[in-house]
């Protein structure tokens, strides 16, 4: 059952509708790592995370299985990057809707994902539109 | 913007998607999507099996402009665009091929544009990425 707030009719626009914290642990980061090709990181330095992870933190709402209504096609994404994720942080991600329209007889929702740090600093940013059912 | 020189290649890259790089990374991200991790609701979905998360075909972007830049981040302020044109799936050899396409004068400011392709030259991922790095390398 998709909540309301998240479907076409009645999004509820430039709210948090969803939020995780995480703390980034350098496990994590190796493992990530280690499936994408990337060596691992100096022993005795803090391990970044390759910028490519930061997308990660906001798969980690699980939006995909709570918001979205069966039949969503996703278009493609807009994202900006600022500084690495680096072990021992404390990531907080805030999904909301920014924006809603019609095209070419199709409706659409726009998303917002952004991952911030313990200083506040923009970690990631996506931004993607997809088609609604 | 200049244009005298380009556009200039970047190294290309490549990933190999299999159902097991999909169930690791649906263990690091967190995202269990059926689509991505059980056939079964890939099929029922219409894609005729798994399909991997978009952000794995996309990988091979962000190493061939590390790769060209010498570094494993991308510059603070780093802008990516891009459209999924065809989903991945387990099996698939997804390529990158980018090229700088605009280049500031005083080289702080490159916009690469990329293509995604699998094994069978299929679009799967295009776009554009809009670096501010100071000194962005003149060549490929």
């Amino acid at each position: 059952m998709v909540d309301a707030r998240f479907t076409w009719d009645s999004a509820v626009l430039n709210e948090v509708l969803c939020e995780r914290q995480i703390e980034v642990r350098a496990e994590e980061i190796e493992r990530f790592r280690a499936l994408m090709g990337y060596p691992p990181s100096p022993p005795d330095a803090i391990a970044v995370a390759p910028t490519s992870m930061g997308l990660t933190y906001g798969l980690g709402l699980g939006w995909e299985h709570s918001i979205f209504p069966p039949g969503v096609v996703r278009m493609g994404d807009e994202d900006r990057f600022g500084v690495p994720a680096r072990a021992g942080d404390t990531l907080t991600t805030r999904l909301r809707i920014v924006d809603r329209f019609e095209r070419k007889g199709r409706r659409f929702l726009k998303y917002e994902m952004v991952t911030r740090n313990q200083r506040g600093e923009r970690v990631c940013e996506v931004i993607f539109a997809a088609i609604m059912p | 913007m200049t244009s005298h020189t380009l556009p200039i290649p970047l190294p290309a890259r490549e990933i190999t998607i299999s159902q097991e790089l999909i169930d690791a990374y649906a263990h690091v991200s967190g995202d269990f999507n059926t689509v991505h991790v059980d056939a079964a609701a890939g099929r029922a979905a219409g894609f005729g099996g798994t399909i991997a998360h978009g952000c794995i075909p996309i990988e091979p972007v962000f190493a061939s402009i590390q790769a060209w830049l010498g570094t494993e981040v991308l510059p603070e302020g780093t802008a990516l665009r891009l459209r999924y044109r065809a989903p991945s799936r387990p099996g698939d050899v997804i390529r990158s091929d980018a090229s700088v396409v605009r280049r500031s004068d005083d080289g702080m400011l490159a916009t690469v544009a990329f293509t995604c392709r699998n094994q069978h030259g299929t679009t799967v991922i295009d776009g554009e990425c809009d670096l501010q790095q100071p000194g962005v390398p003149d060549e490929g």
